[in-house]
């Protein structure tokens, strides 16, 4: 599904990343760890053309990234609150995301409904604008809306973060039922070990840029991962 | 904490700005046109009082000056209104270190009293009351009349603070203003007359110069408490009580696939205070051909008109226009990810312009009131903004990489200010451009010819469409990271 060749980043002369090969087949729930600084942004912020590659490009579907746009209408993604709209409410949001992904009001009503209990009934229906919500509840809007419209890839960065625990309960049932019932192909940083243990097939270890570490999830992995950033 | 570190931050916040290279460029024009100002104004303070002396022999000419001293003022402070930057500042870093939030607001403040527009009424005022004191006038009333100007001018910056910072002063002045306008269009009450009177007294008492001194003090004390009263991050703590609706517009769906963008801008315009006051100042642009359509001057001089009648339908469009990507700013890297091709986000910010123009034009009916000559210049007007002003200004934003805080205008630390002085310039050519148009086959063949010149424009620039849409794409296209980069730099 996405191939990554000869990747790199510079900003000046110093290196954020660099990435020489890394192919993440479709369907894979892919985890990228990493201390701060360690390239997970970068590296998602090229997926989504959002920064130019300095060196080598990436292929999602075998579409390039950087010299196409060909790539958008299958992929999601929530980064940051730059991604939301502040001005709408979440269901306007919801509607304009499904409008640009061809998704009828109904269809996406349908697939809100689905996700009822991860609202716990604090976004619909509030008849607040995005801006007015938490962070926490912000990013249950961001999350869902990248999950309108059926996208083969779906990104997000850092998704645990400022989650009340409930919640990133639910969300990781929500990630576990994409790998398991779709073809979807997920990819998900984080700076908790034991979430991205328990979602991820796969496990990369991004250290100053450069993977070094790229591990199939097993009952190992968490001490393996905790021993290495012990060090 | 001294006000000098917060000047050397503020310097390094400059310096360190992304967009500090591209603001050189502009800085240097603006600083000719400050140089060219304060000749200009130093001339008039100088030639002003032998003037007056000629045209009015009867008059003692101070008395001429103060009778018009209101109209100064008034200019001054619609000059300041939309150019004068207010100050902005990040206060949230100072909110919890041991600053006394006293001295935070002192020194914004006083920031302000630094501005040009502060500086430049002096050199009319100095040389004016040199000439006064070379007329052998009394040395302590030229002086006290000097310090009440300087006085006033001050005060008017802190007014100016104050209606930028808050729609009830806002619009409170506007209606004082226009309450006396027609007052003394209708002939019953001349205020100015006794503002003449007023500003007279300001110079036969040497000691009246206490009443501006005491307005000053008033009006920095109002500020004082203002921004005092919003040195909270009320964001983050109060809840927000208002309730809102969720809007549908389905009456925009027949615009296919640029329909969510055009359902998105309208609430754009309609949610966030920053656009709604772009908005309100398109909407007094409509009135733009009042001011030249009724001057006897003008009526010999056509492309003065052309200048007013593109105004009048291509408000919206240029002051809208001109910030285009920095609208969506806030959400940028949203619409770089979805599913949205440049050209449909271009295109359907197109058709918001082109409605917008229409809805102008059908406004601007009542003009034909001033004859069908006026009515066809407005409509070849309209017809060059759809065709060539739409796209320059598509163009222009694409130079134009200032992030917008989309709701900030009650709070006393953004920059609301919804002109500012680079935006001017590149609006120049907009403006001029038509008048060029129109001139040539009008001095060369006749009016109609003008006329016809102008609309032609217009409608060959609507053919080539899709073409200018394609260059200007390729332009967005080109500095999409750096766009990008810019608008994820936080204020």
């Amino acid at each position: 599904m996405i191939r990554v060749e000869n990747l790199s980043k510079k900003y000046n002369q110093d290196e954020v990343l660099h990435i020489e090969h890394l192919e993440i087949p479709k369907g894979q729930s892919f985890g990228l760890v990493g201390n701060n600084g360690a390239g997970k942004t970068t590296f998602f912020s090229l997926l989504l053309d959002l920064i130019q590659p300095t060196t080598g490009h990436i292929v999602s579907n075998s579409i390039r990234i950087d010299a196409s746009e060909d790539w958008k209408p299958f992929t999601a993604a929530f980064i940051d609150e730059s991604f939301l709209i502040g001005y709408l409410t979440a269901e306007e949001y919801f509607y304009f995301i499904g409008e640009l992904r061809g998704q009828n009001k109904t269809a996406v009503d349908a697939l809100l409904a689905e996700f009822e209990d991860f609202f716990q009934d604090e976004i619909l229906q509030k008849k607040k604008y995005l801006r007015d919500l938490s962070k926490g509840n912000q990013k249950k809007v961001g999350i869902i809306a990248a999950l309108i419209g059926q996208p083969d890839v779906v990104i997000l960065d850092e998704p645990f973060a400022n989650l009340d625990p409930t919640t990133q309960i639910r969300l990781k049932k929500i990630i576990k039922d994409l790998d398991e019932n779709t073809e979807t192909t997920i990819l998900i940083s984080s700076h908790d070990l034991i979430h991205v243990t328990e979602v991820c097939e796969r496990i990369v270890v991004l250290d100053k840029g450069e993977p070094v570490k790229d591990i199939q999830t097993s009952q190992a992995t968490l001490e393996e991962l905790e021993a290495y950033f012990n060090k | 904490m001294r006000y000098s570190q917060f000047l050397s931050f503020e310097w390094k916040q400059f310096k360190r700005s992304s967009s500090f290279q591209k603001g050189i460029g502009i800085k240097i024009v603006l600083l000719l046109a400050a140089l060219y100002f304060i000749a200009a104004f130093t001339g008039l303070g100088l030639v002003a009082y032998y003037l007056i002396q000629k045209s009015f022999p009867q008059l003692d000419p101070i008395v001429v000056v103060n009778n018009y001293l209101i109209f100064w003022f008034l200019l001054d402070l619609t000059y300041r209104f939309f150019l004068q930057q207010l100050p902005v500042m990040n206060i949230k870093p100072f909110m919890v270190v041991p600053v006394k939030r006293s001295t935070i607001i002192h020194y914004l403040l006083a920031k302000t009293s630094w501005s040009f527009f502060n500086w430049l009424p002096l050199f009319f005022f100095i040389p004016f009351a040199i000439i006064l004191l070379v007329e052998a006038y009394p040395l302590i009333q030229v002086m006290g009349w000097l310090v009440a100007m300087i006085l006033f001018t001050l005060s008017l910056n802190y007014l100016n603070f104050l209606i930028n910072k808050n729609n009830t002063y806002f619009y409170g002045l506007v209606s004082l203003i226009f309450g006396f306008a027609a007052l003394r269009y209708f002939n019953i009450y001349d205020i100015t007359v006794l503002a003449g009177e007023f500003f007279n007294k300001m110079y036969s008492l040497w000691y009246a110069f206490l009443i501006p001194l005491l307005l000053l003090v008033l009006l920095y004390r109002r500020n004082y408490a203002f921004v005092r009263k919003s040195f909270y991050l009320d964001d983050a703590i109060r809840k927000e009580k208002k309730l809102v609706k969720t809007q549908e517009f389905s009456f925009l769906n027949r615009f296919g696939k640029m329909a969510p963008f055009l359902k998105n801008d309208l609430k754009l315009i309609l949610r966030n205070a920053r656009p709604k006051q772009v908005l309100f100042m398109s909407f007094l642009f409509l009135f733009y051909g009042l001011i030249f359509y009724t001057q006897e001057t003008y009526s010999d001089s056509p492309a003065f008109l052309v200048f007013a009648s593109v105004f009048i339908t291509g408000g919206f469009l240029l002051s809208y226009g001109q910030l285009v990507p920095s609208w969506d700013s806030e959400y940028y890297k949203l619409l770089m990810s979805q599913n949205i091709p440049y050209r449909q986000y271009l295109e359907s910010k197109w058709y918001l312009m082109l409605v917008a123009v229409i809805i102008s034009f059908i406004l601007a009916t009542p003009y034909i009131y001033f004859g069908w000559d006026i009515y066809a210049m407005i409509a070849a007007g309209a017809i060059f903004n759809i065709g060539l002003n739409s796209f320059i200004t598509l163009f222009g934003g694409a130079l134009n990489r200032v992030p917008v805080e989309l709701n900030v205008k009650a709070k006393a630390f953004g920059n609301t200010q919804g002109f500012n002085p680079t935006q001017l310039l590149i609006a120049l050519p907009k403006m001029l451009g038509p008048m060029l148009i129109f001139y040539i086959p009008y001095k060369l063949i006749n009016f109609n010819a003008g006329l016809l010149a102008l609309a032609l424009s217009g409608l060959i620039g609507l053919m080539l469409k899709s073409f200018f849409l394609n260059k200007i794409e390729s332009i967005y296209q080109k500095g999409k990271y750096k766009t990008i980069a810019a608008f994820n730099e936080k204020k």
